[in-house]
């Protein structure tokens, strides 16, 4: 009897158990095959290469993965959800590009899906372990469209080694009489930039005061200004305030050819001739890759790249060498930003949301939520510099890579919030390609700082009237 | 079946695929030209502005700009690639060493894909990593930069679409001096014609209809780059490569602003056939005309 009843034990629990909640979820969608566009970037590349065919492992759904240039996935995406085609099943969404695709209704509310699909629904998902980088792609009920995937800041990197060195620092102390450290204000860092600039035509070498982020015909140039420079002198928003109409001129109430617009803009401009010839050729890898190569001192790249830069030595030429910090600023930014009212720099990031007009939306769902699992978030964060979960912080594998980065990790962290994503504007890119041209011809100097920077205020509200957004 | 009928038959699916993809977007775009439609604007229903996307591209001095800096693009590349094409022909007639080799290579370029053809150009001049400013700066002190100096990146975009589309230029015209007859040839031998009046009186006139082919479908793949010169200058330095084609996808595309770049589209269709009017009007039915008189 006691034997029998071992067996039925045994016999009930082997009817209840269950693989994992991947494969018993998958059930049925076994041979699917999801296909989903990302720019290019390192932790994509992780998904690319590492998360998507584990995905396919557990589930027997495959992933076919494009990664791509920048405008590539924006240009694919767009036109596969504006035409409903149904190509993609889920798309990189850009933080800056959210509200559009929102205000085109073009996502599908994740929240509500798996409200309305529990067997779909991982018990590892939830909204909660997220940093707050997960609230831009929430609409204002709080429903998320996108579930994050790569979250980090535009940091100010440098040559941590040269800037220790007795007599690189000595040199600095005597030519401006200040100590050579990171730069804190503006004119540190031109003081800084113009400095290695001297040093290095002394040393012979191709080594230059700066990294610019100056293509003079590529969108990457007017996202420095405008995401990385101009809040560090008080510009906000793009110079665009909503609440006066949508204004961009001082005329009408905006700020983006006020003063600190300009002066911003001067200031940026003064740095060409401190930055090695290819950063008018440059987008946001190639200042990275200019930085990796050695051949700059200092510059504002993009965090996604700190861990390869300061760790990857078949990549980087500046291992162990890199320092990280906050970028320099203007009196009273830091004040402004503390207390909310501003910000000094860009929280970039993206997640990836399920277009309407997908054909494979469970599988879509259950790819999403794969990603968001705690377990894979410190692996995905080491190799790519993102952090999208509280917890991940505290991962030992991270805490490890903190330390080989200069604390860049921590910075995120603790200066996370100084920092902030792109303005909720739905009308990102047509303002940005009405107003470029002009700023383009500032870079090459054809116009002037001022004179750009008042011709981009008018086209920029001619374009908000155009659209319909400024009355 | 009557003859005609099976002609038809087989016509049909030819017929059926031009007017799918040929005449039916080309009715769409017409029609969306008479709109106002962005996807992104506070109201992304399209709505009908009859001939004001017209009227607004004839004060846009971007447009306009574009327009010039396409047609300068056009006239340097195609002329450059007509007289290199030709003397690489001539080249290809003759007998030599390896010619088989050669020609195959020449042919290369041809069978890139011209987005990868932008990258590879790119790549060659980038600073601190391409062989041409490096070359350049070693062995003539240029200072080559084409994403600061505008000249500088115009004739760069020309030499790289020479360096892509003239070994189309070379085929077509190999093809034509390999079918020419030999006995106007030998007449002009024996009357004592040199070899600038043998080319200019024998040679020439009956390659006319050979070298018209390739200007014009140069001429018309010229009014449309967009990837070549996308990849390698993004448009830039400022507008100075900002083809009319690259202009057009940028309204299309990042700005989706669909009425009026169908408008622009349309003009620029329009402008490039009154261009080739013109230029056959101008080489070929005024000498043609001379000839009836």
């Amino acid at each position: 009897m006691m034997f029998g009843a071992a067996v039925a034990g045994l016999l009930v629990g082997a009817g209840e158990a269950r693989a994992d909640f991947w494969s018993d979820a998958a059930k049925g969608l076994e041979g699917t095959t999801i296909h989903g566009v990302s720019e290019s970037t390192p932790p994509s590349n992780y998904v690319k290469d590492v998360l998507a065919p584990e995905f396919t492992k557990k589930t027997g759904i495959k992933v076919e993965f494009e990664a791509t240039s920048w405008d590539q996935m924006y240009d694919k995406a767009i036109k596969d959800m504006e035409a409903n085609t149904g190509i993609y099943d889920f798309v990189y969404i850009e933080q800056d590009i959210v509200y559009s695709y929102l205000a085109r209704n073009f996502l599908v509310d994740i929240t509500k899906s798996l409200a309305e699909k529990p067997n779909l629904k991982s018990p590892d998902f939830d909204p909660a372990m997220f940093t707050t980088f997960v609230n831009y792609f929430k609409n204002e009920g709080g429903d998320i469209f996108g579930v994050p995937m790569e979250a980090f800041i535009k940091v100010y990197l440098y040559r941590k080694d040269l800037f220790e060195d007795a007599k690189v620092k000595d040199a600095f102390k005597a030519k401006y009489g200040y100590d050579l450290a990171p730069a804190k204000t503006h004119q540190q860092y031109k003081d800084i930039a113009d400095f290695f600039t001297a040093w290095g035509k002394d040393n012979g070498g191709e080594f230059w005061g700066s990294t610019v982020q100056a293509h003079t015909g590529h969108p990457a140039s007017w996202y420095e200004f405008f995401e990385s420079v101009a809040p560090t002198f008080g510009v906000y928003n793009w110079g665009i305030d909503p609440s006066k109409n949508y204004a961009a001129s001082v005329a009408n109430g905006g700020s983006m050819n006020s003063p600190e617009s300009k002066k911003a803009l001067e200031w940026w401009l003064s740095l060409l001739p401190d930055a090695p010839p290819e950063s008018t050729a440059s987008t946001w890898d190639e200042v990275a890759a200019t930085f990796a190569a050695g051949r700059t001192a200092q510059g504002l790249v993009y965090g996604e790249n700190a861990a390869w830069i300061a760790t990857n030595d078949t990549k980087s030429k500046v291992v162990g060498k890199v320092g990280v910090a906050l970028p320099p600023l203007e009196p009273g930014v830091l004040e402004a930003a503390e207390s909310g009212k501003g910000y000094i720099g860009y929280y970039d990031g993206g997640a990836f949301g399920i277009p309407h007009s997908s054909k494979n939306k469970d599988a879509a769902l259950l790819f999403l939520e794969f990603i968001a699992q705690p377990s894979v978030q410190a692996d995905w964060a080491v190799a790519g510099s993102r952090i999208t979960h509280q917890a991940t912080y505290d991962d030992p594998k991270v805490v490890a890579q903190d330390a080989k980065t200069d604390g860049y990790y921590s910075l995120m962290k603790n200066d996370g919030r100084l920092f902030a994503g792109a303005p909720p504007y739905p009308f990102h890119a047509q303002v940005r390609e009405a107003t470029a041209p002009f700023f383009y011809q500032a870079i090459t100097g054809e116009l002037s700082a001022s004179d750009a920077l008042d011709q981009m205020a008018a086209a920029a509200e001619q374009e908000l009237t155009k659209l319909g957004y400024r009355k | 079946m009557r003859p005609q009928s099976v002609g038809w038959l087989f016509l049909a699916p030819t017929l059926f695929i031009l007017f799918v993809f040929g005449v039916l977007p080309f009715i769409y775009v017409l029609v969306v030209g008479f709109f106002d439609w962005n996807s992104f604007a506070a109201d992304p229903t399209p709505r009908f502005s009859g001939v004001n996307n017209y009227r607004e591209l004839v004060f846009d001095t971007g447009y306009l700009m574009s327009l010039w800096n396409t047609l300068r693009f056009g006239v340097f590349a195609v002329v450059s690639e007509i007289i290199l094409g030709y003397a690489l022909a001539q080249l290809f007639m003759r007998n030599f060493p390896l010619k088989g080799f050669f020609r195959t290579i020449h042919t290369l370029p041809l069978m890139i894909a011209p987005v990868a053809v932008g990258a590879t150009w790119r790549l060659m001049t980038v600073p601190g990593l391409g062989p041409i400013p490096y070359y350049l700066d070693k062995w003539f002190g240029i200072d080559f930069l084409i994403s600061r100096y505008p000249q500088q990146a115009f004739f760069t975009t020309v030499v790289m679409d020479v360096w892509h589309w003239t070994p189309l230029v070379t085929l077509t015209l190999l093809a034509a001096l390999s079918s020419m007859p030999k006995e106007p040839f030998e007449q002009a031998q024996i009357d004592g014609a040199n070899r600038f009046q043998t080319f200019w009186y024998v040679t020439l006139p009956m390659l006319k209809p050979a070298i018209l082919s390739a200007v014009f479908i140069r001429l018309m793949d010229a009014m449309r780059t967009v990837d070549e010169v996308w990849m390698l200058t993004g448009g830039g330095p400022g507008a100075a490569t900002r083809y009319v084609g690259l202009y057009i996808w940028r309204v299309v595309f990042p700005k989706t602003d669909y009425g009026y770049g169908s408008a622009m589209s349309l003009i620029t269709l329009y402008l490039t056939i009154v261009l080739c009017w013109l230029l056959y009007a101008g080489l070929v039915a005024r000498r043609d005309l001379r000839r009836t008189e």
